[in-house]
């Protein structure tokens, strides 16, 4: 029953992700370099304890959707693909000293703001490369890529912060 | 056997990850062939819904704007309609000498043949013919699209039911749009002039020298003219019309104006920088052209080994 209850919670977080990114954040570009893929929220603050296979899938299907809506053909789907594979891993090194609680989250007022800021960071910079690399299909215009990235990376950062002030209580998280 | 499941199960991570990824990267790979299943893209009926729901939200923040251009349009038009008195005047009728058996010298006047006129729309500054059912203009409103990514793409609000097919050139009021690429019953996805794989033939009007236009991926204002050869006269504000060379668009349709040319030490060609007559930003009203002939101009151009497959697109 538990179980089921956390399957409906998930999908509620996938379709407003989703909605919210294809409705109105894809259609804020800053100075045609700084896109907010808000939708990675849905893979970052993913239960921790979700199963690496479970997290693939999710990011490939979350991934496929964005594809499918921008015409990008597997683009959204590959970077966020390799974003879900990278998360254990970052995990994994931020693991603190008394390792993992069962019921721990990727929440700013549970893990401390320097874990979030080192999480976030590294996660969104990883599929921010990824993802404009993979769309250029090479290095040719590589400082206008560049600033693509930390544009991007910026703005991504800041509204998933945003979302974690807003939407995440100090108790348990879900947003 | 237990030991490999093991094995399978203990290298679960990694293996999902590179079926997943291998499978993403050979769609994103593969997405510019041509005939592709109309699924993965916003064609798709879902997709378009969605995205038709959300333009028709969007729409309300930009109607002063819309309106602003739409009579402006307007203005332009009815100037079309509306020449100078004097300005193409027919005569419905011509004088003949008399005839020469005429003691009485009389003028003879003979009617002109009424020419019916089709309909026409004045199009990236060509008329073309509106109501032609042979290769009818399909108007388009633009459902989503994308400005600055490397491969830039429109969604259309009509499809196979309106006639619509995958290759078709789209243009708008102010020049060359694109060109769609998948359709399904009554939504299109085009790939627009800023895409990487787009190229249009092009020329320019003054001398007609034909080049090639192309997207180099940064500035969704200008585009490069390639193959124009340096012996060439260039001049800023020279305009650069469709050639007519391939049977997507016909000729002379407006695509931009020359902003800037360069030589570079290596290559026997200019590079011309053309400022685009379509603002990308603002696109809303376009309009879907078929070549007359289409099918049999590709037929011949198969058989004579031009092209390898009828469809296959051409510079």
């Amino acid at each position: 029953m538990k179980n089921l209850g956390q399957v409906v919670i998930q999908l509620v977080r996938y379709v407003l992700y989703a909605g919210v990114y294809v409705g109105l954040v894809s259609r804020l570009v800053l100075f045609e370099a700084g896109w907010c893929f808000l939708y990675l929220g849905f893979l970052l603050f993913l239960p921790l304890a979700t199963p690496i296979v479970v997290q693939l899938l999710l990011a490939f299907g979350l991934g496929l959707t964005m594809d499918i809506f921008f015409d990008t053909n597997g683009l959204h789907a590959a970077a966020a693909v390799l974003l879900a594979f990278v998360r254990p891993w970052v995990l994994k090194l931020l693991t603190p000293r008394d390792g993992y609680d069962a019921q721990d989250s990727a929440n700013i007022h549970q893990m401390g703001g320097q874990w979030f800021a080192v999480y976030l960071g590294l996660l969104v910079l990883v599929h921010h490369t990824a993802f404009f690399v993979l769309e250029l299909g090479s290095f040719r215009h590589f400082g206008f890529t560049l600033t693509k990235i930390l544009a991007s990376f910026v703005f991504t950062s800041v509204a998933l912060l945003i979302v974690q002030l807003l939407f995440f209580s100090q108790r348990q998280g879900r947003g | 056997m237990s030991n490999l499941l093991a094995f399978l199960y203990r290298f679960r991570g990694v293996l999902v990850f590179v079926l997943l990824e291998v499978f993403s990267l050979y769609l994103y790979i593969t997405s510019n062939a041509y005939h592709r299943a109309a699924f993965f893209n916003s064609a798709n009926a879902y997709a378009g819904q969605v995205l038709e729901r959300r333009m028709q939200v969007l729409d309300y923040f930009s109607l002063a704007d819309q309106n602003r251009r739409l009579l402006a349009e307007n203005t332009l038009l009815r100037q079309q309609l509306a020449p100078p008195d004097t300005a193409g005047r027919e005569a419905d009728s011509v004088a003949l000498p008399p005839l020469p058996g005429d003691s009485l010298r009389r003028i003879r006047y003979r009617r002109t043949a009424a020419r019916p006129r089709p309909d026409t729309l004045l199009l990236a500054r060509r008329p073309l013919p509106a109501r032609n059912p042979a290769y009818p203009l399909v108007p388009a409103r633009v459902v989503s699209q994308t400005n600055a990514n490397v491969d830039n793409y429109l969604t259309l609000n009509v499809g196979i039911a309106d006639g619509v097919e995958p290759g078709l050139g789209i243009v708008a009021a102010g020049g060359v749009v694109g060109r769609i690429k998948a359709v399904t019953a009554h939504y299109a996805t085009a790939t627009t002039l800023l895409h990487s794989k787009t190229t249009v033939s092009a020329k320019l009007r003054r001398d007609g020298t034909v080049g090639s236009l192309r997207w180099p991926g940064d500035d969704p204002t200008h585009a490069l003219l390639d193959y124009i050869p340096r012996q060439n006269r260039l001049a800023r504000g020279d305009t650069v019309v469709t050639s007519g060379y391939n049977a997507i668009f016909p000729d002379g349709l407006f695509i931009g104006i020359v902003d800037g040319f360069r030589k570079e030490a290596d290559k026997n060609f200019w590079t011309v920088r053309v400022r685009l007559g379509v603002d990308f930003n603002r696109l809303t009203h376009v309009y879907v052209v078929r070549m007359p002939n289409k099918a049999e101009r590709d037929t011949v151009e198969a058989r004579a080994g031009l092209k390898p497959t009828p469809e296959e697109v051409a510079p």
